[in-house]
Protein backbone atom coordinates (compact mmCIF):
# COMPACT_ATOMS: atom_id res chain seq x y z
CA UNK A 1 0.00 0.00 0.00
CA UNK A 2 1.54 3.28 -0.71
CA UNK A 3 1.66 5.71 1.61
CA UNK A 4 2.67 9.56 1.35
CA UNK A 5 5.09 10.83 3.94
CA UNK A 6 6.93 13.75 5.28
CA UNK A 7 9.58 14.22 7.75
CA UNK A 8 10.11 17.74 10.11
CA UNK A 9 12.17 17.96 12.97
CA UNK A 10 11.69 14.85 13.87
CA UNK A 11 7.95 14.47 13.37
CA UNK A 12 6.90 11.79 11.13
CA UNK A 13 3.66 12.53 9.06
CA UNK A 14 2.09 9.23 7.54
CA UNK A 15 -0.61 9.51 4.86
CA UNK A 16 -2.25 6.37 3.64
CA UNK A 17 -4.76 7.22 0.93
CA UNK A 18 -7.97 4.54 0.15
CA UNK A 19 -9.91 1.67 1.69
CA UNK A 20 -8.23 -0.52 4.46
CA UNK A 21 -9.74 -3.74 4.71
CA UNK A 22 -9.18 -7.55 5.17
CA UNK A 23 -7.81 -7.94 1.91
CA UNK A 24 -5.09 -5.20 2.24
CA UNK A 25 -4.76 -5.06 5.73
CA UNK A 26 -1.44 -7.00 5.90
CA UNK A 27 0.06 -5.15 3.09
CA UNK A 28 -1.08 -1.78 5.11
CA UNK A 29 0.27 -3.31 8.29
CA UNK A 30 4.05 -3.88 6.37
CA UNK A 31 3.90 -0.38 4.57
CA UNK A 32 3.31 1.86 8.22
CA UNK A 33 5.82 -0.26 10.07
CA UNK A 34 8.97 0.68 7.45
CA UNK A 35 7.41 3.77 7.57
CA UNK A 36 9.08 4.54 10.91
CA UNK A 37 12.46 5.58 11.88
CA UNK A 38 14.24 5.77 15.57
CA UNK A 39 14.81 8.87 14.95
CA UNK A 40 11.25 9.58 15.10
CA UNK A 41 10.46 11.87 18.03
CA UNK A 42 6.53 11.49 17.29
CA UNK A 43 4.21 10.11 14.87
CA UNK A 44 1.38 11.44 13.07
CA UNK A 45 -1.03 9.39 11.11
CA UNK A 46 -2.83 11.54 8.47
CA UNK A 47 -6.22 9.48 8.10
CA UNK A 48 -7.78 12.01 5.61
CA UNK A 49 -7.65 10.41 2.43
CA UNK A 50 -9.16 7.22 4.33
CA UNK A 51 -13.19 7.06 3.68
CA UNK A 52 -13.12 2.81 4.82
CA UNK A 53 -11.63 0.99 7.55
CA UNK A 54 -13.21 -2.70 8.71
CA UNK A 55 -12.16 -4.97 11.52
CA UNK A 56 -8.85 -5.80 10.03
CA UNK A 57 -7.61 -2.05 9.79
CA UNK A 58 -8.09 -1.06 13.31
CA UNK A 59 -6.19 -4.33 14.12
CA UNK A 60 -3.35 -2.54 12.33
CA UNK A 61 -3.87 0.30 13.77
CA UNK A 62 -3.75 -1.24 17.46
CA UNK A 63 -0.11 -2.86 16.77
CA UNK A 64 1.13 0.44 15.58
CA UNK A 65 -0.01 2.29 18.69
CA UNK A 66 1.06 -0.35 20.80
CA UNK A 67 4.06 -0.63 19.45
CA UNK A 68 5.01 2.94 19.19
CA UNK A 69 3.02 2.66 23.05
CA UNK A 70 6.22 0.65 24.13
CA UNK A 71 8.74 2.87 22.62
CA UNK A 72 7.45 5.96 24.39
CA UNK A 73 6.69 7.88 20.67
CA UNK A 74 3.90 10.04 20.92
CA UNK A 75 1.39 8.71 18.58
CA UNK A 76 -1.71 10.40 17.05
CA UNK A 77 -4.21 10.10 14.01
CA UNK A 78 -6.22 13.18 12.74
CA UNK A 79 -8.41 13.94 10.03
CA UNK A 80 -10.80 11.45 10.56
CA UNK A 81 -13.61 10.83 7.71
CA UNK A 82 -17.35 10.13 9.51
CA UNK A 83 -17.26 6.84 8.63
CA UNK A 84 -14.19 6.63 10.31
CA UNK A 85 -14.84 8.42 12.86
CA UNK A 86 -17.69 6.39 13.79
CA UNK A 87 -15.95 3.10 13.73
CA UNK A 88 -13.38 4.85 15.82
CA UNK A 89 -16.14 5.82 18.76
CA UNK A 90 -18.09 2.34 18.52
CA UNK A 91 -14.94 0.70 19.50
CA UNK A 92 -13.99 3.29 21.78
CA UNK A 93 -10.50 3.57 19.61
CA UNK A 94 -11.05 7.58 20.35
CA UNK A 95 -10.34 5.97 24.12
CA UNK A 96 -6.66 4.77 23.42
CA UNK A 97 -5.48 6.54 20.44
CA UNK A 98 -5.22 10.49 20.30
CA UNK A 99 -7.18 12.01 17.64
CA UNK A 100 -7.11 15.23 16.24
CA UNK A 101 -9.43 17.19 14.11
CA UNK A 102 -6.86 18.42 11.65
CA UNK A 103 -3.32 18.10 11.08
CA UNK A 104 -2.39 21.61 12.03
CA UNK A 105 -4.02 20.39 15.63
CA UNK A 106 -2.06 17.43 15.76
CA UNK A 107 1.37 19.03 14.78
CA UNK A 108 0.59 22.24 17.47
CA UNK A 109 -0.37 19.77 20.14
CA UNK A 110 0.77 16.30 20.10
CA UNK A 111 3.73 15.72 22.90
CA UNK B 1 -34.21 -3.50 -5.98
CA UNK B 2 -33.95 -6.88 -4.51
CA UNK B 3 -30.69 -8.87 -5.81
CA UNK B 4 -28.47 -11.96 -4.22
CA UNK B 5 -24.94 -13.05 -4.47
CA UNK B 6 -23.96 -16.40 -4.06
CA UNK B 7 -20.40 -16.62 -1.96
CA UNK B 8 -18.66 -19.96 -2.29
CA UNK B 9 -15.47 -20.50 0.20
CA UNK B 10 -12.49 -21.64 -2.32
CA UNK B 11 -10.32 -24.28 -0.07
CA UNK B 12 -6.98 -23.18 0.52
CA UNK B 13 -7.89 -19.49 -0.74
CA UNK B 14 -7.73 -16.65 1.98
CA UNK B 15 -10.73 -15.65 3.02
CA UNK B 16 -10.44 -12.08 2.40
CA UNK B 17 -10.08 -12.73 -1.42
CA UNK B 18 -13.88 -13.03 -1.66
CA UNK B 19 -13.90 -9.05 -0.50
CA UNK B 20 -13.55 -7.75 -4.05
CA UNK B 21 -16.79 -9.59 -5.44
CA UNK B 22 -18.78 -8.43 -1.95
CA UNK B 23 -17.47 -4.71 -2.74
CA UNK B 24 -18.15 -4.82 -6.44
CA UNK B 25 -21.96 -6.31 -5.88
CA UNK B 26 -22.84 -3.50 -3.29
CA UNK B 27 -21.25 -0.74 -5.36
CA UNK B 28 -23.80 -1.91 -8.62
CA UNK B 29 -26.78 -1.91 -6.03
CA UNK B 30 -25.84 1.37 -4.57
CA UNK B 31 -25.15 2.77 -8.06
CA UNK B 32 -28.55 1.89 -9.48
CA UNK B 33 -30.39 2.29 -6.74
CA UNK B 34 -28.47 5.63 -5.72
CA UNK B 35 -27.59 4.94 -2.18
CA UNK B 36 -25.97 7.48 0.35
CA UNK B 37 -22.21 7.19 0.34
CA UNK B 38 -22.85 6.28 4.12
CA UNK B 39 -24.92 3.42 3.17
CA UNK B 40 -22.38 2.13 0.65
CA UNK B 41 -19.35 2.11 3.71
CA UNK B 42 -21.75 0.52 6.03
CA UNK B 43 -23.25 -2.43 4.08
CA UNK B 44 -19.89 -3.41 2.73
CA UNK B 45 -18.42 -2.72 6.78
CA UNK B 46 -21.15 -5.14 7.67
CA UNK B 47 -20.82 -7.63 4.75
CA UNK B 48 -17.21 -7.66 5.35
CA UNK B 49 -17.17 -8.22 8.86
CA UNK B 50 -19.70 -11.02 8.97
CA UNK B 51 -18.69 -13.09 5.71
CA UNK B 52 -15.00 -12.77 6.59
CA UNK B 53 -16.17 -13.67 10.57
CA UNK B 54 -17.83 -16.93 8.87
CA UNK B 55 -15.17 -18.30 6.17
CA UNK B 56 -12.34 -17.82 8.69
CA UNK B 57 -13.76 -19.28 12.19
CA UNK B 58 -13.53 -22.81 11.43
CA UNK B 59 -16.98 -22.64 10.55
CA UNK B 60 -16.77 -23.90 7.05
CA UNK B 61 -16.93 -27.64 7.49
CA UNK B 62 -20.04 -28.69 5.80
CA UNK B 63 -20.28 -24.76 4.40
CA UNK B 64 -21.11 -25.32 0.84
CA UNK B 65 -22.07 -21.34 0.47
CA UNK B 66 -22.87 -17.77 1.85
CA UNK B 67 -25.94 -16.68 0.08
CA UNK B 68 -26.07 -12.75 0.17
CA UNK B 69 -29.26 -10.91 -0.33
CA UNK B 70 -29.95 -6.78 -0.57
CA UNK B 71 -32.78 -5.04 -0.16
CA UNK B 72 -32.97 -2.02 -1.06
CA UNK B 73 -35.41 0.44 1.07
CA UNK B 74 -36.08 4.51 2.45
CA UNK B 75 -32.50 5.23 2.95
CA UNK B 76 -31.63 1.74 4.17
CA UNK B 77 -30.78 -1.83 3.18
CA UNK B 78 -32.09 -4.81 3.96
CA UNK B 79 -29.35 -7.59 4.16
CA UNK B 80 -30.09 -11.12 4.56
CA UNK B 81 -27.16 -13.72 5.10
CA UNK B 82 -27.82 -17.47 4.74
CA UNK B 83 -25.23 -20.04 5.18
CA UNK B 84 -25.05 -23.76 5.18
CA UNK B 85 -22.46 -23.93 7.97
CA UNK B 86 -22.05 -24.73 11.39
CA UNK B 87 -24.45 -23.40 13.82
CA UNK B 88 -23.41 -19.76 14.98
CA UNK B 89 -25.59 -16.73 16.10
CA UNK B 90 -23.70 -13.74 15.31
CA UNK B 91 -25.67 -11.78 17.78
CA UNK B 92 -25.12 -13.73 20.97
CA UNK B 93 -22.73 -16.57 20.26
CA UNK B 94 -19.73 -14.01 20.93
CA UNK B 95 -19.45 -11.74 23.66
CA UNK B 96 -18.59 -8.05 23.07
CA UNK B 97 -15.53 -6.75 23.92
CA UNK B 98 -14.57 -4.52 26.40
CA UNK B 99 -13.78 -1.01 24.59
CA UNK B 100 -13.10 0.81 27.85
CA UNK B 101 -9.61 -1.07 28.50
CA UNK B 102 -6.64 0.80 27.86
CA UNK B 103 -3.93 0.41 25.45
CA UNK B 104 -2.18 -2.40 26.03
CA UNK B 105 -4.15 -4.72 27.16
CA UNK B 106 -6.65 -4.02 24.11
CA UNK B 107 -7.09 -7.09 21.63
CA UNK B 108 -9.44 -6.93 18.50
CA UNK B 109 -11.26 -9.85 19.45
CA UNK B 110 -14.55 -9.97 18.90
CA UNK B 111 -14.51 -6.25 17.01
CA UNK B 112 -16.23 -6.96 13.93
CA UNK B 113 -18.86 -8.48 15.58
CA UNK B 114 -19.22 -6.06 17.59
CA UNK B 115 -19.66 -3.15 14.91
CA UNK B 116 -21.87 -5.02 13.40
CA UNK B 117 -23.97 -5.35 16.21
CA UNK B 118 -23.84 -1.59 16.79
CA UNK B 119 -24.28 0.16 13.09
CA UNK B 120 -26.88 -2.20 12.29
CA UNK B 121 -30.44 -2.40 12.86
CA UNK B 122 -33.59 -4.91 13.02
CA UNK B 123 -30.98 -7.79 14.31
CA UNK B 124 -32.65 -11.31 14.00
CA UNK B 125 -31.05 -14.46 13.65
CA UNK B 126 -32.43 -18.03 13.41
CA UNK B 127 -31.27 -21.74 12.66
CA UNK B 128 -33.75 -23.08 10.47
CA UNK B 129 -33.35 -26.24 7.85
CA UNK B 130 -30.01 -26.50 9.16
CA UNK B 131 -28.94 -23.16 7.84
CA UNK B 132 -27.85 -19.89 9.55
CA UNK B 133 -30.33 -17.51 8.60
CA UNK B 134 -29.38 -13.42 9.60
CA UNK B 135 -31.00 -10.22 8.82
CA UNK B 136 -30.50 -6.69 9.54
CA UNK B 137 -30.87 -3.48 7.83
CA UNK B 138 -28.32 -1.06 7.43
CA UNK B 139 -29.80 2.93 7.60
CA UNK B 140 -28.06 6.21 6.00
CA UNK B 141 -27.78 9.36 8.29
CA UNK B 142 -27.90 7.79 12.12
Amino acid sequence: MELAQERDAGTNVIRPAGRVDGSNSADFHESLMAALSGDDNRVILDMGGIDYISSAGLRVLLLLAQHLSGNSTPFAVCSLAASVDEVFRISGFNQIITVFGTLDEAKAQLA
Amino acid sequence: MRRSLIITPVPGAAAAEALPRIVAFVEEMAELDDWAPDLVLRSNLILEELILNTLTHGRTSGLCDIEITLESGENAVTITLVDDGAAFDPLNDEPSPDTNLPLQERSIGGLGLHLVRTMAEDLQYKHADGKNHLTLVARSGV
